[in-house]
């Protein structure tokens, strides 16, 4: 009985390994936001948390798309609108404008999005390049996401978190 | 292999800081050569770094030591006079030292560096009698040098010695010094180098303990009573130093633990910041007494916590002294020069980034002294100054700051010919020559490219040195004062912050933006009236008291939006830098506060003018002002705006329909809201709520809505009406915005604060709809054809 007991114990384990590796394979998470009328999504790694916003303090001598710096729990981080970035114009924050606060190895700053939409699990065959006519080095955008009824663009967070004036 | 990496870390450490002590001690040596304890030490390090490195097998560092042990042991023995010759080579064996100690600590190897020369200079000077061994084994050598070592303690016992064997071996130390020196003399002038008066040896020698006093002077003595203070003491001191109550930690664990406190001080301002407000609110109550002893005790704590975490990273300054010696030694004898070097005040203690940084800014303003500041010795006597220049380097403590002063008693700087110079260089034109003060003039050194040597040595000249001083000074908030009198010399102070985390500031208000500016460049505060700012040359300038003071407003250098209305007044931070004043135009000055200096990392890093932020009591972060930059900035700012009238954005758009008007209701009772609502829907008009003066506040700052009134409640919690209506008339924008109360009280003085906050019409509830429709109607200009 304890054999069999075993043997299906095992079975469900070396499953289970399986099960864990078709995810880790093949499946990249990220987090999709809205910007504007697009969306976009950031690998879920790169995330260090998203806060509802607050008060922050402008920095002279930048532009205008670097609102200012904003204390997190000590730290002072700069805290980048989007919207200015992507040549939108500036919007006023209302219920829905959360600031994403993005991390890769010492570099952190805050980016303002219009909107979450959700966590994102795509399989990496369905991320295509990004187009053409956009690529090369210099461009934000690591790949598009298609999805049964979208289109997501995944940004590079590298870039993101690049100086660039 | 982990292991011997730790071992190897730990010989490292250990050598660096034996060779540090080395060049201190080796030029002392020189100017006292009977000095056996020091002498005894110099060997003892030798030794040591010897028998690590054979242990090791760093053969090539063994092989140097080695050599430099036998030099060292002669004179230790009294068989060899440290002349200034010997102590070049003796140097310039230790400088190899530490370069292999250098490439071992990159390679873990000492290959690649060729010892061969110096080792056989060594040679030379201890070869007169060939007793060593050249290459014994390392092993065997420890036990001998163990031996001579117990020898050693005996040797002060000359006086026990019989006097024939005294005879005896003061006639054979002669013969074999005269030897030595006639061997070395030769080789010397073989080398086609100039040689130096060589120290006749006196036929008569007492005792051979005494028997080594140099004839010739020395040049490098450093003041006596720093000198001899570390040497009384030797006896005592030196041997202890292992048992010394120390532990090693990392820097880092320090610069963590500094981090901790930096947050732990934002809290207790914020702790203080909410204790008054709880005070403001709850006057009177019982339980206030002990939350203020709770704090007292906190913010008591922390600073003394701040201030012992503060200590452990500090580091005496003769850290860095150390090095001067040694390198006045080396300049005196290249430049041919005679220039001693005092140096006082060596225990003061700065922070250990503070003191990594000034060691070069000294390097180059000693150098500069001893090339350009003191005159060679025949001009010196020439003039009736002693042939020996003499360089003072001085560290105390002024106050909040550490200031290291270094005076030569050379020619001086001669401000015309540092103006001409500067001219010549293109540095500065004419007219800002002629109005530069002597002061000014001074400060031209500091100039990248400026140099006044005629030619470029090995020393100075290139025009770089003084602009280090000047970089690495201002990278700790430090200041520079030169003052100098032709002919007597030069006297430079450069005055430094005790340490880099927490400094003093004040903090000053423009419109509705707060900046922190170091207390330490703040002379003075000023109010002054618009009348006393006058314009000369498209500058703003001020009288203050006998002198004139140029202006900058502190929006025009921030680019601060002028929302707010200017008002009649406003305050003027007077700001010093060295000799440079400004005077810095604020709307508000806020107080002194104690500020943890944050940087605003890589993403924002080099923004003109900010030197990096903290964090408030309240949380929110305030920007910290860069004065140095500042100062630079204010250069290219033209006549301040403040005078004149910001255009108030025209509003008046053009009104094409009933629901063009907009009409802010501002009221906590939601009954009251629908009141207002029910009497003003029929009109057609666009209405806003909001159920607070802090709420209305904030509409109005979005503007999202061009507002055309609003009617007002005078009771609401967090804001009332009255508060609400002077913050609103603060603004430009809605200077002209008519304000409606509408409320409950009918007193005549309720009313009278109302005129004075600024509302144009007093309701008083209850009202009928048609009344408040009227008002509203009145104040908005409402087209008739509308309804």
């Amino acid at each position: 009985m304890s054999d069999k007991l075993k043997q299906i114990i095992n079975q469900q384990g070396d499953q289970h390994k399986t099960d864990t590796l078709d995810q880790s394979d093949d499946i990249v998470q990220l987090v999709g936001f809205v910007i504007g009328d697009e969306e976009y999504a950031v690998p879920i790694l790169a995330i260090q948390e998203i806060i509802k916003p607050f008060s922050w303090t402008r920095v002279p001598q930048v532009p205008h798309y670097i609102l200012g710096v904003f204390n997190l729990r000590g730290s002072v981080i700069p805290l980048i609108d989007l919207r200015v970035k992507f040549g939108l114009p500036s919007k006023n924050h209302n219920d829905e404008t959360r600031f994403f606060v993005l991390k890769q190895d010492d570099e952190v700053a805050g980016f303002v999005i219009d909107r979450l939409t959700m966590a994102i699990r795509i399989k990496k065959e369905n991320i295509g390049p990004a187009p053409d006519t956009i690529n090369g080095n210099d461009t934000m955008i690591d790949g598009v996401g298609k999805q049964e009824d979208r289109i997501i663009t995944i940004l590079k967070v590298d870039k993101l978190l690049e100086r660039d004036f | 292999m982990d292991e011997f990496q730790e071992i190897l870390q730990d010989f490292l450490v250990e050598s660096f800081e034996l060779v540090e002590k080395l060049d201190e001690d080796l030029v002392e040596l020189e100017n006292t050569p009977e000095d056996l304890e020091l002498l005894n030490g110099i060997f003892r390090v030798a030794h040591t770094v010897k028998g690590a490195s054979s242990f090791l097998n760093f053969d090539v560092l063994t092989h140097l030591t080695h050599h430099m042990e036998d030099v060292l042991n002669k004179a230790r023995h009294g068989d060899l006079i440290i002349t200034p010759d010997i102590m070049d080579v003796i140097l310039e064996s230790i400088d190899l030292m530490k370069a292999l100690l250098n490439t071992i600590r990159d390679t873990s190897a000492d290959a690649g560096i060729d010892v061969a020369e110096c080792v056989m200079k060594l040679d030379k000077i201890s070869g007169g009698d060939g007793v060593v061994p050249v290459a014994a084994a390392p092993v065997i050598e420890k036990e001998e040098v163990v031996a001579e070592e117990t020898v050693a303690e005996d040797e002060p016992d000359y006086d026990n010695m019989d006097p024939d064997e005294l005879e005896a071996e003061i006639e054979r130390l002669l013969t074999q010094r005269q030897e030595e020196d006639k061997a070395k003399r030769n080789a010397k002038i073989e080398a086609g180098e100039t040689v130096l008066a060589a120290p006749e040896v006196q036929e008569e020698i007492p005792k051979p303990v005494t028997t080594p006093v140099p004839v010739q002077k020395i040049p490098v003595t450093p003041k006596k009573e720093t000198a001899e203070a570390p040497k009384a003491a030797a006896p005592t001191k030196r041997t202890p130093a292992a048992v010394e109550q120390t532990i090693r930690v990392d820097v880092k664990r320090l610069d963590h633990l500094m981090n901790l406190i930096g947050e732990l001080v934002l809290a207790k301002n914020r702790l203080i910041k909410i204790n008054d407000d709880v005070e403001e609110r709850y006057e009177g109550e019982e339980f206030l007494e002990e939350l203020n002893q709770v704090v007292s005790i906190v913010s008591l704590v922390t600073t003394d916590l701040q201030i012992a975490v503060m200590k452990t990273r500090m580091l005496p300054i003769g850290k860095v002294f150390n090095k001067f010696p040694r390198m006045i030694r080396d300049l005196t004898r290249e430049l041919n020069k005679k220039i001693e070097l005092e140096i006082s005040g060596e225990d003061t203690e700065l922070d250990k980034s503070i003191v990594e940084e000034i060691g070069d800014p000294l390097v180059h303003i000693i150098r500069n002294s001893c090339d350009h500041g003191i005159e060679i010795p025949d001009v010196r006597s020439g003039q009736g100054k002693s042939e020996t220049g003499i360089i003072t380097l001085k560290a105390y403590n002024e106050g909040n700051q550490i200031v290291i002063q270094i005076d030569d008693d050379g020619k001086g700087l001669d401000p015309n010919m540092l103006k001409d110079k500067a001219i010549e260089k293109g540095l500065i034109t004419e007219k800002e020559a002629d109005n530069m003060s002597e002061k000014e003039a001074f400060l031209l050194i500091m100039r990248p490219g400026f140099s006044t040597a005629a030619a470029v040595t090995n020393v100075s000249g290139r025009g770089v040195g003084m602009d280090v001083v000047k970089t690495n000074i201002d990278k700790v908030n430090g200041i520079i004062d030169v003052e100098s009198k032709i002919g007597e010399g030069t006297s430079m102070k450069l005055k430094i912050p005790l340490t880099l985390a927490i400094i003093q500031a004040l903090l000053v208000g423009v419109q509705e933006e707060y900046y922190a500016i170091p207390l330490a460049s703040v002379l003075e505060t000023v109010r002054i009236s618009k009348e006393e700012i006058y314009t000369v040359e498209g500058r703003s300038v001020m009288r203050l008291r006998d002198d004139v003071l140029s202006l900058v407003h502190i929006g025009d250098i921030f680019e601060v939006e002028r929302i707010l209305d200017a008002t009649e007044h406003a305050y003027v931070v007077v700001l010093g830098l060295g000799a440079t004043k400004l005077g810095l135009i604020v709307d508000t000055l806020v107080g002194q506060e104690e500020i943890v200096i944050k940087s605003l990392g890589d993403y924002l890093k080099g923004i003109e003018g900010v030197a990096g932020a903290t964090i408030r009591g309240d949380g929110g972060v305030t920007l910290i002002v860069d004065v140095v930059a500042l100062m630079e900035m204010a250069k290219g700012v033209k006549a301040t705006a403040m005078i004149e009238a910001t255009s108030s954005e025209s509003v008046s758009t053009e009104k094409n329909k009933a629901s063009d008007y907009t009409v802010m209701i501002v009221d906590d009772s939601k009954t009251d809201r629908m009141i207002m609502r029910k009497a003003l829907e029929p009109l057609g008009v666009t209405l806003v709520e909001a159920s607070d003066g802090q709420e209305a506040l904030g509409i109005l700052k979005q503007g999202d809505y061009n507002f055309d009134t609003m009617l007002v409640d005078i009771e609401m919690p967090r804001m009332d009406g009255y508060t609400l209506a002077t913050e609103i008339k603060k603004y430009n924008k809605y200077k002209n915005l008519p304000l409606i109360a509408v409320t409950s009280r009918t007193g005549k003085s309720d009313r009278m604060r109302g005129v004075e906050s600024g509302m144009v019409e007093y309701i008083t509830k209850p009202y009928s709809a048609d009344y408040l429709s009227t008002v509203v109607q009145r104040n908005i200009n409402f087209k008739s054809e509308f309804l």
